[in-house]
């Protein structure tokens, strides 16, 4: 089990990132307070070696979009909605100003996932596939329709 | 920075969001984890079976043998706590008593008892049969002892010897209890014309008989031998071979024995 120095050094590497994977995946604070705190947890139950901190880091993204995905999933399946979610799902949308970034929200999730990693967190191609557990092709695949979405509803630098 | 990053530069974890987390983190840490608990909980169900299958090995193993031959022939197979761990019967007779009469798991005096007692071998004990008790084993005294010190066994005044393991290997590949293979031994050092195979289908009744007429026989031709002061030592005749016990067995005599 993860001293609390461990947990103190991860929570300041790797929150933002966490919180920012959470944020395009989910609708609500409170779903990504669970799923912040499950990542955490998760990391604190790992009993593995991480080989570097690029490793460490990959698998926190990783664990991250897996726990969101999860978490979309139950969503889906289930046929009601609780009341507290429902009202705060329409006033919770962060404070999203720019436009670039409601159209990257408004994306497919798996574009999300790599217009995310590709340009906030400066992965690679190859680094995206490991992570999501996909071939190189697709994700090149993807990036390139993402960045016709983004060119079609932007303009400018995506053009 | 690009525009992405630009545009989530403000998307950070609070610190409220962080203090919430490590504080819930340090109180799971402090409860035992279930995936632990299972772990735990398999490791001491897989010693346990360890122990459980070891202890049943330990208990199952014979360590002592113990022939009983009339006509049936049942091998006794006795662990280190006396209690009797295997009955196998070595003709017709012995099967269709086991089959009826459950000996394992007694000890090993209540289980000659209660085969003695039993309808099925009662039938096989009348003034002339033969009681046979044949044993193979470290403490081979204690368990002669005791079965010479049973009431059944004085009443049919039982005759006991003990073997070894050599010899019950060897009464098994001839399909024999040892019982009965050692008085077939003692059988044909005094008569070289009778076979182990002649002997399956003898009782032990008639097999002692045979030994008991050849050692008249044997002394009676020793006796007239030294009479008549003549080269001896050259038997002939039915009963002229090399007689005396095999040198791996032992008789004990009790009661009046053949």
């Amino acid at each position: 089990m993860k001293s609390d120095e461990d947990l103190s050094r991860v929570m300041e590497s790797y929150a933002d990132m966490v919180r920012r994977i959470c944020f395009v995946h989910l609708k609500n604070r409170q779903d990504t307070e669970d799923i912040f705190q499950n990542v955490y947890l998760k990391y604190l139950l790992y009993e593995k070696a991480f080989a570097s901190c690029e490793h460490e880091k990959a698998w926190f993204a990783r664990v991250t979009i897996n726990a969101c995905k999860d978490q979309m999933r139950y969503f889906s399946r289930r046929k009601w909605v609780p009341l507290d979610a429902a009202e705060v799902e329409g006033e919770s949308k962060e404070s999203a100003s720019s436009e670039v970034l409601e159209t990257v929200l408004k994306l497919p999730e798996k574009y999300r996932n790599v217009i995310y990693l590709y340009y906030y967190e400066e992965y690679s191609a190859v680094e995206i596939a490991k992570i999501l557990g996909r071939k190189e092709n697709t994700i090149y695949t993807w990036l390139m329709r993402a960045k016709e979405l983004l060119r079609k509803k932007l303009g400018g630098e995506w053009a | 920075m690009n525009v992405i990053q630009e545009s989530m530069k403000e998307i950070q974890a609070s610190e409220e969001l962080k203090a919430h987390t490590l504080q819930y983190l340090k109180t799971q840490k402090s409860y035992p984890r279930p995936y632990r608990m299972w772990r735990y909980a398999a490791v001491a169900v897989c010693l346990l079976l360890f122990l459980a299958a070891g202890g049943y090995r330990f208990y199952s193993r014979p360590v002592s043998y113990i022939s009983i031959d009339v006509n049936p022939s049942i091998e006794l197979g006795v662990n280190r706590f006396g209690r009797v761990v295997s009955a196998d019967a070595y003709n017709t007779d012995g099967q269709n008593i086991l089959d009826h009469v459950k000996l394992r798991n007694l000890a090993y005096v209540q289980a000659i008892d209660k085969l003695m007692k039993s309808e099925d071998y009662a039938v096989f004990l009348t003034e002339d049969s033969h009681l046979v008790f044949t044993v193979i084993s470290d403490n081979s005294d204690v368990i002669l002892k005791e079965i010479n010190a049973d009431a059944l066994a004085q009443k049919y005044q039982v005759t006991t010897y003990t073997s070894d393991l050599a010899c019950r290997q060897e009464a098994h590949q001839h399909g024999m209890s040892f019982g009965k293979y050692r008085a077939c031994q003692e059988l044909t050092q005094y008569d070289e014309s009778v076979t182990i195979e002649d002997c399956h289908g003898m009782t032990m009744g008639e097999i002692c008989d045979n030994i008991r007429s050849c050692q008249r026989y044997r002394h009676g031709r020793k006796k007239q031998d030294d009479a008549e002061n003549n080269d001896s030592g050259q038997g002939d005749g039915q009963c002229g071979g090399n007689a005396g016990h095999h040198g791996r067995h032992h008789r004990n005599r009790h009661g009046g024995g053949y």
